[in-house]
């Protein structure tokens, strides 16, 4: 008797409620205003297309076929689903072997979900919602629109993403070489061991995990990576509230070293850096709470040093980067900066370098001294006029928002936010990192949470978002010259455009080993593009060592300039696109012109003697005479002394000011479209 | 005329406490009379002393915390959590000094040399079952600044030196339910007291405001509401009103959930999430003069910083999980959890309470 009254009361349950189906069951949809009744249970729907992972109890499931090639967009973003909470996955069949299409969560702002997807004809569509957050839906039903719309055709060069979960991972902290063969690696850490997802040469990832001794100050905020010892593999630097920790790796590549001091930091931001320029790697690390503190590096101990870089006793130091911004080869940093109530600390600071160990604290007069609670800025030449900008990017807007600012090549930047869209930006975040994510030659800001701020190179940027591609480090993953994302534990790898690319790793041999602090100079027909090579960017994660470019429909770069921290100054000519970089301070190379180049410079009878200036007087004591026969195209002027130190860099112009350089002989270099003429010359007194 | 007045009123707040069946009285070894001569030494120009015992806070055995002549000792409606510690506090003012009221929410305005001792200790500590006090912090007055010194008792329980570096102490005990627990308790360094205890750059005591001493306490001389008590003993001078907006105890079934919930966030997160402290630049305010706005607590508010993409919402009606609040006090990633310091592990219990407020809400976020 007792079971077959229990029959007896599902029968009824299920007469009740009449969505309880599977995928090979599943409802006809059609477009229009789709209600689906409460559901008891139902086949949960996997695999997940949709965020935030595993969890439902309940699923129901619906058919849909398209007629003709359309856009298809599933909603629950309708009124009477309010309070409600929806999750959708949409698949191709068969039910038995079913893939992720698309899927959504949570459509901004709201609990309730929206996704559009291409739909061919004849190709059955799946499209499944799941209770993993609220039952409340499948208890009352809800309703769903499906609309068809003629399918926009992708704009060319557009910026996508397509992401892989990968097996066996799930946190990313970096995107770095970590095995030494210039490659991004994903890497993770914990209290006692470094893990990484490394790419092979073949395309392939390996996943590797080695026990550390204990971390000491185990990862809280930010990690960063670099070869501190020299031996061709980085090392890391991590730490807490109330601590921070080094391990070295060791020079067999295998494990690896921890090394402490005791003293109290509450570690933000941490940046490798060579402070002294000796050719070793130090490590500076933000203090959230005091001054900031740095390790300097002997190549035998490091040795702990609190202060002068901020003295700010309450600290509000978030977001440290290294970069030049005055052009005159040294790096300077500018600290993001962030703190509630009537304090100092949240100050933005920039303190430029003075070249002989001691940096002068210069925001105000730079116009940088903003209160603006940030906890990152991102930096780069974003109109390509040969000087960093920046964008201080609002982790809060209770004291302003975010700022766009651009760089007078004076020493003063200035606000441009408004017009540029940041204006508009109405999302704050903690990351703030600046990549030329569509190889336009436009470098972009990812902020906000994963908000993609694209420039359009006027100027103006507009935002475009991806579903789940959120913060996380940056990096090639898989060497296709356009950048990556990964989250937790995903890559969202950049579905690439036609745009061209040129990715470098810069290898220190004077300099130190990963050549931080160097600054690459990249010509083409379009013009100039900076970059500065830094360990530390945005907040928490470790992006890569690698200097990228994008180069747009450029097919040729005419040189490529290197200004390594010794002062050593490397000029590569016509380098390949398209393919990554190895370069070695100290060795200049010289490329093959593109054909067309040449067919060019055929007609317009240039070569390089043609291109040969006349230099006079020789020896000279104020004024240097540089005359072309042809006016040099892109031209820009290097001199250097006898040990290779740059001496002066000015853009071409027939008469050039010396009477600062000091006596002595020294060599001139004129860098144009891709050729570079070397003359001797006297400075006397 | 204005004495008088006071005095009636003490009468009154003290008879409300006397009548209140819900005040948690504790009974704490009770001072000596404050009439007796104090023999407490502090010295403005040595301070802080190299031991605790230096002061002579405390009367025989120093591990008995047996408060000396002059020191008072107080608790809280609701205190702070930290890791299961449990608190002895006491208050000491030189001769001739006393604090004031200021708000009901405002620390009381005290004077200079003024001594406000907390002593952290576990009992049931094993293997042994023993009690062991862990540390002592004071927080002193001294030209109109607050100045922190912290004191770490040594294994034999008989002595505490000064060490304001911060510290670890690995710890497992059983807790009043009988539960086996363990936690390595951070000791904080100087820089740590201050991220908590201050307001803007100004170094603050959080635990002493009328919101959240207006109690009785078990004194020697009979239980009493600690204001009057202060009042009688001369710490404190001038009036305060006859009615406080106090806060309830976090524990007590009894009272409204809502307004559990409230006081357990205004003394655990409020240091920080206030207009002019360390988050201000959040959009919470978890004062309790604050927080009757739902908008204060966090409902429905999106947040600023993303922790993971289901965390939507800072408090998610009906939605634990998509709650940031709710993440943050069920996470021990330091990155991650809240509060940032004073906590590494779960308060299951304050989270229990939590839990339960956010499945009470029916509010529909746009």
């Amino acid at each position: 008797m007792k079971p077959l009254y229990l029959t007896a009361i599902c029968l009824l349950t299920t007469a009740g409620l009449s969505a309880q189906n599977t995928c090979d069951d599943a409802f006809e949809a059609t477009p229009g205003t789709i209600t689906v009744e409460s559901v008891v249970g139902g086949q949960v729907p996997t695999p997940i297309c949709a965020q935030n992972g595993i969890g439902a109890q309940r699923g129901v499931w619906y058919e849909y076929t398209a007629v003709d090639s359309v856009t298809t967009t599933v909603s629950t973003v309708l009124d009477q689903n309010q309070g409600l909470d929806t999750r959708v996955h949409i698949y191709e069949g068969p039910c038995s072997d079913r893939v992720c299409v698309a899927g959504n969560d949570d459509v901004e702002g709201s609990f309730l979900s929206t996704i559009s997807w291409q739909s061919e004809p004849d190709v059955t569509y799946y499209i499944a919602f799941d209770d993993r957050w609220s039952s409340s839906g499948f208890d009352s039903g809800f309703d769903f629109t499906l609309v068809e719309t003629e399918p926009i055709p992708e704009p060319v060069g557009a910026l996508g993403f397509t992401t892989q979960p990968m097996a066996g991972w799930s946190r990313s902290l970096g995107i770095v070489d970590m095995n030494g063969d210039y490659l991004d690696d994903l890497l993770d850490v914990s209290s006692s061991s470094v893990s990484t997802m490394t790419q092979t040469q073949n395309g392939d990832y390996e996943f590797a995990i080695v026990a550390t001794p204990p971390a000491a100050f185990p990862y809280s905020w930010s990690i960063a990576a670099g070869d501190m010892t020299g031996n061709g593999y980085n090392d890391l630097l991590y730490g807490g509230s109330v601590g921070v920790n080094f391990m070295f790796r060791d020079d067999d590549g295998e494990g690896f070293t921890e090394f402490h001091t005791t003293d109290y930091v509450f570690s933000q931001r941490s940046n490798f850096v060579d402070l002294n320029n000796d050719g070793l790697l130090d490590a500076f690390v933000c203090h959230d709470v005091q001054p900031n503190v740095y390790y300097m590096n002997d190549g035998e101990s490091l040795e702990f040093f609190q202060g002068g870089l901020s003295e700010v006793p309450d600290g509000g130091n978030y977001g440290s980067i290294w970069v030049d911004y005055d052009n005159d080869g040294l790096v300077d940093l500018f600290i993001a900066k962030c703190r509630g109530g009537a304090s100092l600390a949240n100050y933005n600071q920039l303190f430029k370098n003075n070249g002989d160990g001691t940096f002068t604290e210069v925001s105000e007069d730079a116009g940088l001294y903003d209160n603006v609670q940030t906890w990152s800025s991102a930096w780069a030449d974003f109109d390509n006029d040969g000087y960093m900008d920046v964008l201080v990017g609002a982790s809060s807007f209770a004291q302003g928002g975010h700022k766009l600012m651009h760089n007078n090549g004076d020493g003063t930047f200035t606000d441009i936010t408004a017009g540029s869209g940041f204006e508009n930006l109405g999302a704050t975040g903690i990351e703030w990192v600046a990549y030329d994510f569509n190889n336009d030659g436009y470098v972009d800001v990812m902020g906000g949470n994963g908000r993609f701020m694209m420039n359009n190179g006027d100027g103006t940027f507009n935002l475009e978002q991806f579903n789940g591609v959120t913060n996380g480090p940056v990096g090639d993953m898989n060497n296709d010259g356009f950048p990556d994302i990964a989250t937790q534990g995903n890559i969202h790898f950049n579905n690439g455009n036609e745009n061209n690319w040129v990715k470098i790793n810069t290898a220190g041999t004077v300099s130190n080993a990963n050549g931080i602090g160097a600054r690459v100079e990249l010509y083409t027909a379009a013009g100039k593009q900076i970059r500065d090579v830094h360990s530390g960017v945005g907040f928490r994660f470790m992006h890569t060592l690698n200097v990228h470019f994008g180069i747009g429909t450029e097919t040729q770069v005419d040189s490529l300039v290197i200004h390594w921290p010794s002062g050593i100054t490397d000029v590569h000519v016509y380098p390949d696109t398209n393919t990554f970089l190895l370069l070695t301070e100290g060795e200049e190379t010289i490329g093959e012109p593109e054909e067309e180049e040449e067919e060019e410079e055929t007609v317009s009878t240039l070569d390089a003697d043609v291109r040969g200036f006349e230099l006079y007087p020789n020896p000279a004591t104020t004024e240097l005479f540089l005359k072309s026969e042809e006016l040099p195209v892109r031209a820009v002027i290097h001199i250097f002394d006898l040990h290779g130190r740059l001496v002066m860099q000015e853009p071409y112009s027939e008469t050039l000011n010396i009477s600062n350089l000091g006596h002595g002989m020294y060599i001139v270099k004129v860098i144009s479209d891709g050729f570079v003429t070397e003359r001797k010359f006297v400075k006397t007194l | 005329m204005r004495i008088l007045k006071t005095t009636l009123l003490f009468v009154t707040a003290s008879a409300l406490v006397m009548c209140s069946p819900d005040d948690d009285v504790d009974v704490v070894p009770p001072s000596e009379s404050l009439e007796e001569q104090s023999h407490v030494i502090f010295d403005s120009e040595a301070v802080p002393y190299g031991t605790l015992s230096e002061y002579g806070f405390f009367e025989g055995e120093m591990a008995a915390l047996e408060p000396a002549a002059g020191v008072l000792p107080y608790d809280l409606i609701t205190p702070l959590f930290t890791d299961y510690a449990k608190k002895k506090r006491f208050v000491w003012m030189a001769d001739g000094s006393s604090a004031s009221y200021s708000a009901d929410h405002k620390t009381l305005n005290f004077a200079d040399g003024s001594v406000l001792i907390k002593n952290f200790y576990y009992d049931d500590v094993l293997p042994d079952m023993n009690t062991r006090i862990i540390e002592t912090r004071l927080l002193y007055k001294i030209d109109g600044n607050w100045q922190f010194a912290e004191y770490v008792w040594n294994d034999e329980q008989t002595e505490a030196h000064l060490d304001l570096s911060g510290s670890y102490f690995d710890i497992e005990w059983l807790d009043d339910a009988g539960n086996q627990r363990a936690t390595n308790y951070r000791i904080p360094a100087e820089g740590e007291c201050f991220t908590c205890h201050k307001t803007g750059t100004v170094a603050m005591p959080l635990g002493p405001k009328p919101q959240n001493i207006d109690k009785a306490f078990a004194y020697k001389d009979g239980v009493k509401n600690q204001l009057t008590k202060w009042s009688e003993v001369g710490y404190l001078s001038g009036s305060f009103p006859s009615e406080i907006d106090r806060l309830v105890p976090w524990d007590d079934p009894s009272e409204l959930l809502s307004e559990r919930v409230r006081s357990y966030l205004d003394v655990n997160c409020s240091s920080c999430h206030l207009e002019g402290s360390h988050c201000d630049y959040r959009p919470i305010r978890l004062a309790w003069n604050e927080t009757a706005e739902l908008e204060n607590l966090g409902v429905c508010v999106e947040p600023d910083e993303m922790i993971n993409t289901a965390l939507i919402r800072i408090i998610a009606p009906g939605n634990p999980a998509r709650s940031v609040m709710h993440y943050r006090m069920a996470s021990v990633v330091e990155s991650e959890r809240m509060p940032l310091l004073g906590r590494s592990v779960v308060h299951d219990e304050g989270l229990e309470l939590l839990t339960e407020y956010i499945n009470s809400l029916t509010v529909i976020c746009d």
